[in-house]
């Protein structure tokens, strides 16, 4: 795996604590995720994993504790100023637009890009025609990007699981978000489906530069994947480290696995 | 026997009436489509918007406005009364509980109903206010084709006007709008619309909004016809059948049920009611709502819902 | 800039249609969503400037470039840009494996290489040190090759910005071009076309320019192509059907070639595009075919049933409306209603609506499905030929279209059959010879300058038209003398929509049996109908129910055969359906999905064995190659069928 490039970090989770009634969802977790890195979180069902991600998109405000994220500090963060700010997401259950095309899909992601106002957009003539212009074109070198050419049409909810979980991805990345949050890309997919979306996170990555933290459950996806893995166990952060550090830890082993490949 | 004018005579008269029971319903229908939530209040915000209008009418007519300038601010400052109505109840009732089902949210709806009749009798007065905004005189159509001509209500027409415009112009809205768009992306689905960025509770203000504005629209022609006056808001319950027929999540389907519903109740008074004991347009839309119930639940122009397992 | 002479050279019609179709359509391809297109003017500077860049990077005379990628605009102009240099193209199959192309490529011995994408350089790379003269490799598109090593690899827009900019600085350099230009003679070859061989190595076939433009123009003459037609370019590069009909075709009428955006929309684009001009081999007919028919048995009743009668009218008077041939009123007033209803929804769905004229080629074709896409109006027709004709030996016109024949022959193309059976043909496109292998070359001429095709055939009596048999070395006889003629037979089955695959086999044996393939589609569709479960295709293959279906179809083959004189004692007496699908990646077909007879006999002898001796089961283990390159084991029992011989009203006929 290649080595992010720079040093400096881009999200930083301090001492973030959250209850639901008498629930402990996460408990005093810490951790960074640096600039062009692929943080992966891990830890056995329940550990927080979601939650974790919630928080820092927004959709749960901590009880304790703060996410600063490319220097500004928030306690209390909506998700649309997430959005704003530069934090794209995807969903384990896929929240897709139900009714419209995969490609109006991937659209709705060049939102927080349209600028041009009410009137203009009502006369769909001239800078708003040309910006539109730009958008397609932007959402056209996605849809190459994720070979999905052919689906282009397709309304998302008629369209197996993988492609519709790979044409929330398009949509993520139509926000050029600067950290893309990514809940179980691969949950539900077969070994081809897997390596398709594998090669599809690290290319863009790569190619993109994007900041990626993600949860996984597939072992040897996250180790493959990865610079650094957070592990998580009923809420507490147990290790964090590069993925061999963490395979070697002990208190992980014993969280839940069993072998790992 | 039927005889031609007089049919099309009251087949005009319902379509017409039908347009008006549509521009109620279109309130329903958007804020339903928008958020799924059913606005028992909407009748209220009828009355709420009608009494705004037409007591500062008067008040600036009696401080010798002209007319024009009256209406212009009447309505005006109606349509200010409707949006701090539209973010109080988004900030206070639907937003607190948007993640309540919807059987919550439509009983706070009817909360809302109370308070809304409540408050505008106690600021604006409980009296019935006349309303005198359109003509209400007749036309008498073709009268060399039928005897007596046809008649044909002014104010219907110009409901009916009124009505094409306002669902013109709705249209542009959702189609071509940027926050028409994000209206309708977050009625798909709202876990969707925030990670794409679109911030939840102004849009659902801007639902209320819309509803609220299209409510004084229906105020300002039903408050010609009826006068402004608390049985207005009993128009919400002839919503409904409307409704039923042409489906809750559309708005061409809001002024074809409105269409039939309207059409269909006169028709059926006044040739089927001399045989049934009269009393027919009290109830005959209900039957058709249930009839259409029972074949195509979806109504006419309604999505259907097909889970998918 | 004056071209001197006719024009026999394929940069010389570039610049004549630069001149007379100037702002017409030459090239399109669907990028980033959008159709973009190129005029012919354009396309003309592109080439031009790109000829300058790639003679800057040491592209001369005679040098030979490999071009592999699937249909691509820049690809097509490197063809015509090396023509401007009097350099050789050399297109190989993109979905070559790296063998096939190191072959290839050594063969040639190519100093340039043009590939269209990643996928393509990594291979090419990866047999680079088998090919010892390769300068430099250019490349169409650049995604993931950002951070390769670029001493000898360069993009096709940087080539060509250079080239430009080089002759906008030196006015010389475009004289030079346009000389070069003019000096091309008709007898330069223009193009080097491997065949794959069924049988051994892949030879190349040198074509020159004069007898690839001498041909393509009597065709483009033949069928009226002008430059307002369309076809969509989406056969292999590689092989000598898109580079006729295509290409050649192309240049010579002026029309426009469209380049479809990848694999998997081909269909979406051939609906988008609605070419005039279409090719398309038996298969995907037969595809198009059985996608319709299952599509339809899940329509509503009343579909149904308008679809079974307009389809029944189709055929009554179909033929005679698209020929002109008199029809009764109430019959052309019943057709123009199916087309209202039927016929023309059907092609436009499968993006046919526009086209003047199809062809098909290859195989033989089913006479149903043949005359069911005449009967809806689409003026299907047969060609016959091969790489070394420059394509068309035969091809039928309008008129006489028969589907058991492949036509008299093409214009200006003179056929005879030898005392052997075979079919040999001299043409104005035929080939010059192959590269590098003077004794092959010799070998497939006759000392009169005849090609011998390889085919044994004959002319039908009654239509004066080709009809073809087999390959003339897979003719065998069977141990008591009959003729067998295994593809007559295999094709016979395959017109069965159950049956995708079939390979035939009883040279010098006592009776012919067959290997067979179900049709994956059609047979699932059945079994879930018919409620019957299974978990993969080898199960589907092996079920027994699946077996009776099939025998079926088989007994229905040899009735047929019984009634033919020559061919009765050929009928098939035992069968057996293979539970893997024959693939072309494990070797058992070609490139062009023709079956290798040979090869599967070898690989398959447990089977070959059992059934000649009469066991009704046998057990076989082969090694499969995924698409993804991994090996694994499929092992199976397979089950063999008996079949009753037909008898016909005429006694069994001994060859002559």
């Amino acid at each position: 795996m290649r080595a992010p490039d720079t040093n400096e970090i881009l999200l930083q989770v301090e001492g973030v604590s959250l209850a639901f009634g008498g629930v402990k969802a996460l408990t005093e977790v810490s951790f960074d995720i640096m600039k062009g890195e692929i943080r992966a979180i891990i830890g056995p069902n329940g550990a927080g994993k979601t939650s974790m991600l919630n928080v820092i998109n927004g959709f749960y405000h901590p009880d304790h504790g703060a996410i600063t994220f490319k220097g500004r500090t928030r306690a209390r963060m909506r998700p649309f100023e997430a959005s704003r700010g530069g934090i794209a997401r995807t969903f384990q259950n896929v929240a897709l637009f139900r009714g419209m095309s995969a490609l109006d899909n991937i659209m709705a992601g060049r939102t927080l890009k349209m600028r041009r106002g009410l009137l203009w957009q009502m006369l769909r003539y001239g800078p708003a025609l040309a910006e539109e212009i730009e958008h397609r074109h932007r959402v056209e070198e996605i849809v190459d990007f994720l070979e999905i050419e052919a689906i282009r049409k397709v309304p998302v909810a008629r369209l197996p699981y993988g492609l519709q979980k790979r044409v929330e991805l398009g949509r993520a990345l139509a926000m050029e978000p600067d950290l893309l949050l990514l809940d179980e890309p691969m949950a539900g997919m077969n070994l081809e489906e897997k390596e398709d979306m594998s090669r599809f996170i690290v290319d863009v990555n790569d190619h993109y530069g994007t900041t990626i933290a993600l949860i996984e459950h597939d072992m040897a996806v996250v180790m493959d994947l990865s610079h650094r893995v957070v592990v998580l166990d009923y809420g507490v952060k147990i290790a964090d480290g590069t993925p061999d550090e963490v395979k070697k830890n002990q208190a992980v082993i014993d969280a839940y696995l069993g072998v790992i490949h | 026997m039927i005889a031609l004018g007089q049919f099309l005579e009251v087949l005009i008269g319902g379509l017409m009436s039908g347009v008006l029971y549509s521009l109620v319903a279109l309130g329903f229908v958007l804020i339903f489509k928008a958020s799924g939530v059913f606005n028992f209040a909407q009748g209220a915000m009828v009355l709420l918007a009608g009494l705004a209008l037409v007591r500062s009418l008067d008040l600036l007519a009696a401080n010798g406005f002209p007319l024009w300038a009256a209406i212009i601010l009447g309505i005006g400052f109606a349509a200010v009364i409707m949006a701090i109505t539209a973010w109080l109840i988004e900030r206070l009732v639907i937003g607190p509980l948007v993640n309540q089902d919807a059987l919550t949210l439509f009983m706070s709806t009817i909360g809302v109903t109370f308070i809304l009749e409540g408050a505008s009798q106690m600021i604006f007065g409980s009296d019935v206010y006349p309303l005198r905004l359109f003509p209400t005189d007749a036309w008498f159509l073709f009268e060399s084709h039928f005897p007596g001509g046809i008649l044909v209500n002014k104010l219907d027409v110009w409901g009916g006007f009124i009505a094409g415009i306002l669902v013109a112009g709705l249209a542009i809205f959702f189609q071509r709008t940027k926050t028409g768009r994000a209206l309708r992306a977050v009625a798909d689905d709202h876990l969707a619309a925030q990670s794409v960025g679109i911030p939840i509770s102004w849009i659902w203000f801007v639902v209320w909004l819309v509803a609220g504005l299209v409510a004084l629209v229906a105020a300002t022609v039903w408050g010609t016809k009826l006068g402004v006056q608390f049985s207005i808001t009993f128009l919400a319950l002839k919503a409904l059948p409307v409704l039923i027929i042409g489906g809750f999540t559309s708005v061409p389907g809001a002024i074809v049920g409105g269409l039939i519903v309207g059409a269909g109740e006169k028709i059926a008074e006044v040739f089927l009611g001399p045989h049934m004991g009269g009393g027919i347009e009290y109830w005959f839309a209900y039957a058709l709502a249930l009839a259409v119930l029972l074949v195509r639940p979806q109504g006419l122009f309604g999505e259907r819902i097909i889970e998918r397992i | 800039m004056a071209v001197g002479g006719s024009l026999d050279t394929f940069p010389k019609l570039l610049v004549r249609n630069a001149a007379q179709f100037s702002s017409r359509p030459a090239f399109r391809h669907k990028d980033l969503g959008i159709w973009q297109t190129w005029t012919w003017t354009q396309v003309a500077e592109i080439v031009r400037a790109y000829a300058a860049g790639l003679q800057r990077l040491g592209l001369q005379r005679g040098d030979t470039i490999a071009i592999v990628g699937s249909n691509r605009p820049k690809l097509y102009w490197t063809v015509m840009a090396a023509q401007t240099l009097r350099a050789i193209p050399v297109p190989v199959y993109s979905d070559a494996v790296a063998d096939e192309l190191a072959y290839v490529l050594a063969h040639a011995d190519v100093k340039f290489v043009a590939a269209q994408d990643q996928e393509q350089v990594d291979k090419v790379l990866s047999v680079s040190g088998l090919v010892p003269h390769l300068h430099k490799i250019v490349y169409d598109e650049p995604r993931g090759l950002r951070d390769y090593d670029h001493s000898r690899l360069v993009a096709i827009d940087e080539v060509i910005e250079d080239g430009r900019a080089a002759l906008a600085a030196d006015a010389t350099l475009g004289g030079q071009i346009d000389d070069i230009i003019r000096q091309g003679e008709g007898s330069d070859i223009s193009i080097i076309l491997y065949t794959s061989g069924t049988t051994g190595a892949s030879k190349g076939v040198m074509l020159s320019a004069r007898g690839c433009i001498d041909a393509a123009t009597d065709t483009v003459r033949f069928d009226r192509l002008t430059d307002n037609d369309v076809a969509l370019a989406y056969l292999p590069l590689a092989w000598v059907g898109d580079h006729y009909l295509n290409y050649a075709q192309g240049l010579a009428a002026g029309f426009c070639m469209a380049c479809p955006e990848g694999r998997e929309t081909i269909e979406q684009d051939l609906r988008e595009i609605g070419p005039t001009f279409y090719f398309a081999p038996p298969r995907v007919f037969e595809n198009m075919l059985t996608r319709m028919m299952i599509r339809m048995e899940e329509a509503a009743g009343i579909k149904r049933r308008m679809f079974t009668y307009f389809l029944g009218i189709a055929r009554r008077h179909g033929e005679s409306i698209l020929t002109g041939k008199p029809v009764p009123v109430s019959g052309r007033l019943l057709y123009a209603l199916g087309r209202l209803m039927v016929y023309e929804p059907l092609k436009n769905a499968l993006g046919l609506s526009r086209v003047r004229v199809a062809y098909t080629a290859g195989e033989a074709i089913g006479p149903d499905l043949f005359e069911f896409y005449r009967s809806i109006g689409l003026n299907l027709k047969q060609l016959y030929g091969q790489t070394e004709a420059f394509l068309y030996v035969t091809c039928q016109p309008d008129g006489e279209i028969y589907s058991d024949t492949v036509g008299p022959a093409a214009p200006n193309v003179d056929i005879r059959i030898a005392e052997s059976g075979e079919v040999q043909f001299r043409s104005p496109g035929m080939f010059v010879g192959y590269f590098k292998d003077q004794a092959k070359t010799a070998e497939t001429l006759t000392s009169d300058g005849y090609v011998k095709t390889g085919d044994a055939g004959f002319f039908d009596d009654k239509t004066g038209h080709l009809k073809i048999i087999d390959r003339a070395k897979d003719v065998g006889r069977l141990a008591d003398g009959t003729m067998f003629a295994p593809k007559y037979l295999e094709n016979r089955l395959k017109f069965f929509p159950n049956i995708k695959e079939a390979v035939a086999y009883g040279d010098s044996r006592e009776f012919v049996c067959a290997i067979l393939n179900i049709d994956p589609a059609a047979v699932a569709n059945w079994a879930e109908r018919n409620n019957i479960a299974y978990g993969s295709y080898q199960e589907l293959a092996g079920n027994p129910r699946v077996y009776d279906m099939v025998a079926k179809d088989v007994a229905e083959v040899n009735r047929s055969l019984a009634e033919e004189k020559v061919m009765a004692g050929a009928q098939i007496r035992r069968f057996l359906i293979l539970p893997k699908e024959l693939d072309a990646d494990d070797g058992e077909l070609t490139r062009t999905q023709k079956v290798r007879r040979g090869f599967i006999a070898e690989r398959y002898a447990p089977l070959v064995t059992a059934l000649y001796n009469g066991s009704y089961e046998a057990d076989i283990s082969t090694e499969v190659t995924f698409e993804d390159g991994r090996k694994g084991v499929i092992a199976a029992r397979v089950k063999i069928r008996d079949l009753q011989i037909s008898r016909s009203t005429e006694s069994l006929g001994k060859a002559a």
